[in-house]
């Protein structure tokens, strides 16, 4: 196990020695400062109100009567009873939303988009970590070790989700600052409502953002296998970069394409986004979670099989 | 290990590579000792690096095995590869790392090499003064003794260099060839050495093999191998084309190299004299008689047919 521990410091030290991996973390924290510079200067100043119990229930009242008249809508009819359900429990539980951005509003608001970034990255590092050795050569002296490619392989995929989970920490706690700073801490203590099932509940915003992470994270996940998938097979980190990270972008579209037919709910992309299931709306009425699970369990398996035989059975001729 | 009955450090047995359908190495087998320094010649092309990938590791042979000191190299790659140290073709670090970074690194791959280790190689390199120095700043010399470094970090009974003479200067190739023969004599390491410098060979190696288009021509001494070529006279004459033609006719000799003022003959050292009467009979005036030895470099491209074509 020791052992195994040094090959993950090699890769690890293989990681972030390098210039790109500094580049990335650098841009990651400046982007969430910049988001947060941008919304702290685009919104105006809360005002203080003291009639927020009148103004939920008067919206209230408005959602009661639109949700009659959308009709057989069922996703729009779910989002107005939730938007209820919510504003009934703040009226309830004497909670006052807040006027403007809060500390939990940013943390939660930067995380889609930038675990998507986060999912560049470490196709990038995953992609360079497999691929780059034999651009460079230094596949060779590694290789010649007493030590089995497999391990080395698991070891530099090991490596480069760690680094994912690193940019996800970082994440956190420089969103969780900046929003502190530019929103006031004193909304560190808000609590988090959700909406399951017609119940509201409140629970810890950063067991909802961490869900939030891991929801997303799937797609990383996979997408992240995949491009090691491709730095393995054809031995080429640029390919395996551009390929995955068009395949991740597109696969929105692929599935928009496919989503006349019964068999899209195959297709890996369909199952990537897990958070269809929590808004009760997935792509088709036939898939539950637990299917979207066992096929992206067969998709892992297999990616992970074939990248894997790639790696340890083909010949090293850089 | 001086008394005992000398086992190979590293055998070939008939060690076979396809790419496709062609044979690119046929049939190779032969054994190399420990104590000793091998040479593996060869032309560009004639497989010598990938029998050196095989050997390590790095390509898997169509049929044949390898065994370093007993352990197949296909079945326990693990202890096969513990006794192995070795540069395959040039020694690329990572650049972006410094020297010392590196041999963490590779240091890191093999349980039991400690720090005090590491610095016992960087100084034997003589690598002190830069080794806290990122690798891309080094110069081609410098990355080769920061390959030779790595490759004996875990003190290998199998030391395996491609080209180790490539971009040292003549001090450190002077050194390289103390340092390895001290490396096969006094720890009885089996060195494994392929260079095009075939005049380096002729002074580090013990032995040597010669491969060409994949087969094994033979595997000599370096003693040996040059006694098979026989001696060469070089003989300074007034007119190099009227005596080499006198020797052809009055003793059914042909002569090597014919030049202006000079021929060669391959000729057996009691039978200068005769040649030299019958050229001083024949009216030619003799400036100078002088055994040539034959380099390796000459004997190789003897036995591989001179240049390669592929």
């Amino acid at each position: 196990m020791t052992e195994f521990f040094r090959l993950i410091q090699n890769e690890n030290m293989k990681i972030y020695r390098r210039q790109s991996a500094k580049v990335m973390l650098i841009l990651l924290l400046g982007l969430i400062l910049a988001a947060g510079l941008i919304v702290k200067t685009s919104q105006p100043a809360p005002k203080e109100n003291t009639h927020w119990k009148q103004e939920l229930v008067q919206q209230n009242q408005v959602l009661e009567k639109q949700q009659t008249q959308v009709g057989g809508n069922r996703q729009a009819i779910n989002q107005i009873k939730k938007t209820i359900a919510l504003n009934q429990y703040r009226i309830d539980h004497n909670l006052k939303p807040s006027g403007g951005e809060t500390l939990w509003g940013f943390v939660s608001g930067a995380a889609g988009n930038t675990v998507l970034l986060i999912s560049i990255f470490t196709i990038i590092v995953v992609a360079g970590s497999i691929a780059s050795e034999f651009d460079t050569g230094t596949i060779k002296l590694l290789l010649i070790r007493p030590v089995y490619r497999t391990e080395i392989l698991l070891a530099k995929y090991l490596s480069s989700l760690l680094f994912a989970v690193l940019c996800l920490v970082l994440l956190f706690l420089f969103s969780w600052l900046i929003g502190g700073l530019f929103f006031g801490f004193d909304g560190a203590a808000e609590a988090h409502l959700s909406y399951t099932s017609g119940v509201v509940h409140q629970t810890s915003w950063t067991l909802a953002v961490w869900k939030d992470y891991l929801l997303n994270g799937v797609s990383l996940f996979m997408m992240v296998t995949v491009a090691g998938l491709i730095a393995a097979a054809f031995r080429n980190g640029g390919l395996a970069i551009g390929l995955s990270i068009f395949m991740m972008m597109g696969s929105s579209i692929i599935v928009t394409l496919l989503s006349g037919y019964s068999w899209v709910k195959y297709v890996l992309f369909a199952n990537l986004d897990l958070t269809q299931y929590a808004s009760g709306t997935p792509l088709r009425s036939d898939m539950t979670l637990g299917f979207s699970l066992v096929v992206l369990a067969v998709y892992y398996v297999v990616i992970a099989l074939a990248g894997w035989l790639f790696y340890t059975r083909r010949d090293i001729k850089a | 290990m001086a008394n005992e009955p000398k086992k190979p450090a590293v055998v070939l047995e008939h060690v076979t590579k396809k790419f496709g359908r062609k044979t690119v190495i046929d049939d190779l087998s032969f054994k190399i000792y420990g104590g000793e320094v091998f040479g593996f010649l060869g032309p560009n092309g004639a497989g010598k690096t990938t029998t050196i990938r095989m050997i390590v590791g790095l390509m898997r042979m169509t049929r044949g095995n390898i065994f370093i000191q007993g352990h197949s190299v296909k079945g326990d790659f693990r202890q096969a590869m513990r006794q192995v140290g070795a540069i395959v073709e040039n020694p690329e670090m990572y650049k972006f790392l410094t020297g010392y970074q590196n041999l963490v690194h590779y240091a890191r791959m093999i349980p039991g090499i400690s720090k005090e280790r590491i610095g016992e190689v960087v100084k034997l390199v003589d690598l002190e003064e830069r080794i806290n120095e990122k690798v891309k700043k080094y110069s081609l010399g410098m990355r080769q003794r920061l390959g030779l470094a790595q490759a004996l970090l875990h003190h290998p009974s199998v030391l395996i260099l491609d080209e180790p003479t490539n971009g040292l200067d003549p001090q450190g190739i002077h050194d390289l060839r103390n340092y390895l023969h001290d490396l096969s004599r006094r720890e009885g390491v089996a060195v494994i050495v392929s260079s095009h410098l075939l005049s380096e060979m002729q002074l580090m190696c013990d032995r040597i093999g010669i491969i060409q288009k994949g087969k094994l021509l033979g595997v000599e001494t370096v003693s040996q191998f040059m006694e098979e070529g026989g001696g060469k006279v070089r003989f300074t004459v007034n007119d190099g084309a009227k005596a080499a033609q006198t020797v052809k006719d009055k003793l059914a000799l042909n002569p090597l190299t014919v030049l202006t003022d000079a021929f060669e003959l391959a000729i057996a050292y009691e039978k200068i004299p005769v040649v030299v009467d019958t050229l001083v009979n024949g009216g030619t005036r003799i400036y100078g008689v002088e055994s040539v030895t034959q380099s390796l470099e000459d004997r190789f491209l003897e036995v591989t047919g001179g240049k390669q074509h592929d």
